[in-house]
């Protein structure tokens, strides 16, 4: 295909759900049809790139099956059928449906649920703003993404996310006698994408890259050393780690008496950290710590101490110990003999791992939202965030560098300051609210960019149990998925190519997702479709800005990152974050935890039992599979077929990938008399589905795999969330809030025709 | 010295992604069939390790036309389509081709691909229309591992000569006696603990 003159190119942005990559993309376009997409030039070439997702993307934009007009329901939900209506005769049902119901439930029962917007901004700002200003509910997708991570992050380390503390590791264990430590997460083909390179990097300059992961995945087939632990162990096998590195005295004194709450004296009576007013010295919140210099209890920011971090002391007739001893106790309990038995990892691995992190120049953790996608979740992330801080590979220490990306939020989180905002509830806490009226009533949604009921968990339940209590239901999306069939209302929403946004990926870039063509059909951009219903509740002034405007808005100046970063720069390409040179200085930047300090010991959590990142037993998967009626544990993979559901009717994937599969060990295959490419049914007491059946060594011994996204009608029955339960952690409720465990389910798998009889 | 162009393959950052495959299909529009495409090694279904659980190994090995200096097909070739250009690349003049399909029988790496919709053959060009003008073929650009390099094999300082001096880089089928062009560097040997 040679480049004609009359072809013309825009340089946009992949905002898939890659969520922290988002690719540049050429488009190359002839007409008013987008003929080719290419990876876009980057300032370092390194940083080109794209996916076969992202190559596939004009086979979504011109898919034959696009939703390509607003539709109301006319069978009963679910049936799949609808009319179709104007914009106008749309905006009206829904604004009309909305205020009845609000009128007798209050606004609180209007649930607005944009899914994760990918790397995607202002079609997410733009439903906020709107729950905003009528004071409705915002209904927060982390749950279903993962809020496994970021609760345990934020507990340790007062971050949202982990990424920016742990990948800062890279560079220095990028080298002989580095390592790299995969846990949980499958970069070479679901997010973070982008760190796979630089994984692969590091392994070329000398790094040992080691993958923690109950599959084999393709990250792990290019580890140095695997190992293959049972779904859920993490924790424990964490704090095995621990104690060889404890044992052999290899763990990081300086970088924990600096960094983390290690030093500071927790009562022995209380389970709190011992405070001045407690101890008669400092002042009264002073975190207290023991000074080997001066054999006394003193203030933790006192100057010229040898804060000990180990032992027990009595201070002011209180018996107390520094947490790092607890942490240390607690690691004693977890022998190599009783890790391998919990875990599935052989005692000498776990021997040998914990020497390599222990000695390694540098070891940088790599997770991202698989280990912490279960009840405990966030207990696994802590573990393992607190295997980083205690051996130092965990760094706030900032040098110099690129400014993160900080942009002004505020006016579509809080839009009317004197006023008050949206109510927020996590999408798990959504069945209990529609169900039960816990913790409020909602009884209306606007999904948008959410496949609610392929994406979420326990299917049936929201089938039969939550979509009939809601009185209203909108979805704004590409196709008839399979939540869209249970709608009142279906909105055409238009796809990344046919509408502007601003992505403040990948660091240190930002981008511009620059529209490249008009929307097909009667699509809309999500901006100008909460603009249109913003204007029709009466807020007009807050909705006339367009796409344009909303990124204007977000790129507010004032931020110190953003300096000189305008939409018209960024139409030419990627631009880099506001860089702080400080010479060979670094800041120590202050935890965001209440202590300020790395929280390995978390004293607000001592109630429920959690103030140390102690292993507790996954919810539900079978660790002794002889005992249940269930005996398989239940994982859903990510595939480098789809995002999420996104992707799964698209022919060129297809193609590669044709069909839903189970991944089975064949042990577990032969128990059962199954073979290669058998119908199989996988089921508990919520469901099932039924698919072919991939006998593979990829997979630990007890547990099965289904790589999800799949439609519900590319199974033969059923659906991967068909099999996954709804129950809350409360713990993860009181810090962020609960996560979905879709990779903490019991099942059993058995031949299809047998469950026919 | 005239060039004599052609790929490498790094197993090593090759991650199997099949981006290669779609990328290809992008830029060309086959009508049938892959012109590049991923198998793992020494299995016959893709992504499927080799061994016992948790000791397993899993390697890619992307396949194509090998752009041979000695290519049976163009020898089997009686319209004349298929012909070797001076550089490397071995092309197809679909307008020439008959869809006899006596390439597709002396080809021993099964690079050609009959396609039942038009009757003919087609196969991967090396991306000539790209090569021409000093770019990239598709699949090397858009390789999410950077795992495709492109380049002159009788450049001694070209990336893919230095690439082949590599003493572990090889050639599949040698012993067909086609003198493949297009060759692979094995993945890093594993620094067990």
């Amino acid at each position: 295909m040679t480049v004609n003159d009359d072809v013309r190119t825009v340089r946009t942005a992949c905002p898939a759900h890659c969520g922290i990559d988002a690719c540049g993309i050429l488009a190359h376009v002839k007409g008013d049809r987008i003929v080719k997409l290419e990876p876009a030039e980057f300032p370092n070439p390194n940083d080109r790139r794209i996916c076969l997702r992202g190559l596939s993307s004009l086979d979504v934009t011109y898919h034959p099956d696009r939703l390509k007009y607003p539709m109301k329901r006319v069978g009963k939900r679910g049936e799949g059928k609808f009319e179709r209506i104007s914009w106008d005769e749309a905006f009206d049902t829904i604004v009309d449906n909305f205020q009845k119901i609000a009128a007798k439930h209050g606004w609180r029962s209007i649930g607005w649920a944009p899914g994760g917007p990918g790397a995607g901004t202002t079609k997410f700002g733009g439903y906020l703003r709107l729950a905003s200003l009528t004071q409705s509910t915002r209904i927060s997708a982390w749950g279903y993404g993962d809020s496994g991570m970021p609760c345990g992050s934020r507990v340790l380390f007062g971050t949202h996310t982990p990424f920016a503390l742990l990948t800062t590791q890279l560079p220095a264990s990028s080298t002989k006698g580095g390592l790299v430590v995969a846990w949980g997460t499958n970069p070479a083909e679901s997010q973070p994408l982008n760190l796979m390179r630089p994984v692969m990097d590091a392994k070329a300059k000398g790094a040992r890259l080691v993958v923690v992961d109950p599959r084999f995945t393709v990250t792990a087939s290019k580890a140095d050393e695997y190992l293959g632990l049972k779904p859920g162990t993490d924790a424990a096998l964490a704090l095995g780690l621990m104690d060889v590195i404890f044992k052999k005295n290899l763990h990081d004194v300086d970088c924990i008496t600096r960094y983390t709450v290690g030093p500071f004296l927790v009562r022995k009576d209380t389970g709190k950290f011992l405070r001045g007013i407690d101890a008669g010295i400092g002042e009264v919140n002073d975190y207290i710590v023991w000074d080997d210099h001066g054999n006394s209890a003193v203030p933790s920011k006192s100057s010229e101490i040898k804060a000990a971090i180990t032992g027990t002391y009595t201070v002011n007739g209180i018996e107390c110990n520094p947490s790092f001893q607890l942490l240390s106790d607690l690691a004693g309990e977890y022998s190599l003999e009783k890790t391998a038995e919990i875990t599935g990892v052989g005692a000498d691995i776990i021997q040998k791992f914990g020497e390599a992190i222990g000695t390694a120049t540098a070891t940088t953790f790599l997770t991202h939202m698989g280990m912490s996608r279960t009840y405990h979740g966030d207990i696994s992330m802590r573990a393992m965030g607190t295997l980083a801080a205690v051996t130092g590979n965990v760094n706030s220490a900032f040098g110099s560098g690129h400014r993160p990306a900080t942009l002004n939020w505020k006016p579509f989180l809080h839009t009317v300051p004197e006023k008050p905002s949206y109510s927020r509830l996590g999408i798990l806490n959504l069945y209990e609210s529609v169900i039960s009226g816990n913790p409020f009533q909602v009884k209306a949604v606007f999904f948008a960019f959410l496949n609610f009921l392929n994406q979420c968990v326990n299917s049936n339940k929201i089938i039969n149990e939550l979509f009939p209590k809601l009185d209203f239901i909108v979805v704004a999306d590409l196709f008839m998925t399979d939540t869209a069939r249970y709608a009142d209302i279906v909105l055409p929403a238009a796809s990344f190519l046919e509408f502007s946004d601003f992505l403040p990926f990948p660091y240190p870039y930002v981008q511009l997702q620059q529209k490249v063509i008009e929307p097909l059909y009667e699509c809309k951009s999500d901006v100008d479709i909460a603009s249109e219903l913003g204007k029709r509740f009466g807020f007009e002034e807050y909705f006339s800005q367009g796409e344009e405007g909303f990124i204007d808005i977000l790129l507010d100046p004032e931020k110190s990152s953003m300096q000189g970063i305008t939409q018209e720069k960024l139409k030419e390409g990627a631009m880099l974050l506001d860089f702080i040179d400080l010479g060979g200085d670094t800041i120590d930047v202050t935890y965001s935890t209440p202590s300020g300090k790395m929280e390995i010991y978390a004293e607000n959590l001592y109630e429920v039992g959690q103030a140390l990142p102690g292993y507790l037993e996954p919810y539900e998967t079978p660790l002794t599979p002889a005992k249940g009626k269930y005996p398989l544990a239940y994982v859903q993979g990510h595939h480098r077929f789809r995002h999420h559901s996104s992707f799964a009717n698209v022919d060129s994937l297809l193609k590669l990938n044709p069909e839903p599969q189970v991944d089975i060990n064949p042990i577990d295959a032969k128990a059962r008399d199954i073979i290669a490419d058998d119908w199989v049914t996988v089921f508990n007491d919520r469901g099932r589905a039924t698919l072919k059946a991939r006998v593979t060594e990829g997979v630990v011994p007890g547990t099965v795999n289904i790589y999800q996204g799949w439609w519900f009608e590319q199974f033969k029955e059923g659906g991967f969330n068909a099999l996954t339960h709804d129950v809350v952690n409360p713990v993860q409720a009181a810090v962020f809030e609960p996560n979905m465990h879709m990779n903490d389910n019991a099942v059993e798998v058995v031949k299809y025709k047998e469950v026919q009889k | 010295m005239k060039k004599r162009l052609g790929l490498v393959f790094d197993q090593e950052r090759c991650i199997g992604c099949d981006t290669c495959t779609v990328a290809c299909n992008k830029e060309h529009d086959p009508a049938e069939g892959n012109w590049i495409w991923v198998e793992t090694q020494k299995v016959k279904i893709k992504d499927t390790p080799q061994g016992v659980f948790p000791n397993l190994t899993m390697n890619f090995l992307p396949r194509t036309c090998m752009h041979c200096d000695n290519p049976p097909c163009v020898g089997a070739c009686s319209p004349e389509a298929l012909i070797k250009r001076e550089d490397g690349p071995v092309v197809l003049n679909g307008d020439l081709c008959d869809g006899c399909k006596a390439c597709m029988d002396e080809c021993p790496y099964d690079a050609i691909v009959f396609s039942e919709e038009t009757g003919l053959v087609e196969k991967c060009d090396l991306c000539v229309h790209r090569v021409d003008e000093g770019l990239d073929p598709f699949c090397v650009i858009c390789c999410e591992g950077q795992a495709i390099h492109c380049g002159d094999f009788n450049d001694p300082e070209s990336n893919v000569s230095k690439m082949l001096s590599d003493k572990a880089a090889f050639h599949l089928k040698l012993e067909a006696g086609t003198q493949p062009v297009i060759c692979y560097c094995p993945p890093q040997e594993k620094m067990r603990f």
